[in-house]
């Protein structure tokens, strides 16, 4: 993944599989604390505790046919290359909240990416999800 | 050329997968973007990189490759080698960089992409 802009596209089709009708993406960028923090919130079908626990996994997968899932992975590991860590949090028939935290000013950190153009890609992909974005620089 | 041959010739240790390595390399590939080795490497290569995280062994897994070299010394994390050792992934490791490795495998034979 070349930058945080394609994780978002990820984990927000993972949002859209777990039948969420709400998605919000949420990009905190605090200078001041030298953080970059990227929140996904859905209310889909969520998880249980151990299904949580090993989302992180890249060996599990709830797709049919697939051996791997690399979306939540993948981000871990961006944001841990960036002395950052990824938290997810979920409940069943509530939903999921992925958080990415990265030192912003971290030489590993990835860009940011066209953050606008995956909102219009992920709204015109699906116009049935109401899809909200926010790009917030407290501190400044 | 077998992992075996190549592990001898470049003196790699081997991390897992002590047992498989008698699998054919039919080329190599050097990435650390594991999303553009997803795209890119092809069955059976060798796959050479500086990443360690468990992430790896499913890419390998995934793209059905033979193997993993890790470089610049860097050690595999442990769910990285436990991984691998359920997933039949060979990963060995060098002192060397990318650059050096690369080029001792070409000087071996393994080719890379050639098409362009």
């Amino acid at each position: 993944m070349e930058d945080v802009s394609l994780h978002i596209l990820d984990i927000a089709e993972n949002a859209i599989r777990a039948k969420a009708r709400n998605v919000e993406i949420r990009v905190i960028q605090n200078d001041r604390e030298d953080t970059l923090i990227l929140e996904i919130t859905d209310d889909g079908m969520g998880m249980n505790e151990e299904e949580t626990k090993r989302s992180v996994d890249p060996f599990f997968t709830t797709k049919a046919g697939k051996k791997v899932g690399l979306g939540l992975p993948f981000l871990a590991q961006s944001a841990e290359e960036a002395e950052g860590m990824m938290i997810v949090e979920s409940a069943v028939g509530r939903g999921t909240k992925v958080t990415a935290v990265f030192k912003l000013r971290h030489i590993d950190r990835k860009p940011l990416g066209n953050l606008d153009e995956t909102v219009r890609c992920l709204k015109a992909a699906h116009p049935e999800v109401d899809f909200f974005f926010e790009c917030l620089t407290p501190g400044q | 050329m077998n992992l075996k041959e190549i592990t001898q010739a470049l003196q790699l240790s081997v991390k897992t997968g002590e047992d498989l390595l008698d699998r054919d390399v039919t080329g190599g590939y050097a990435s650390d973007m594991l999303s553009d080795v997803l795209a890119h490497a092809r069955k059976g290569n060798i796959w050479i990189t500086l990443q360690t995280h468990a992430n790896i062994v499913a890419v390998a897994s995934t793209r059905e490759l033979a193997g993993i070299i890790i470089v610049n010394g860097r050690t595999p994390e442990a769910e990285t080698l436990r991984k691998a050792d359920l997933e039949k992934i060979p990963i060995m490791s060098s002192s060397l960089s990318t650059y050096s490795i690369v080029a001792r495998l070409s000087e071996l034979g393994i080719k890379g992409d050639e098409r362009v």
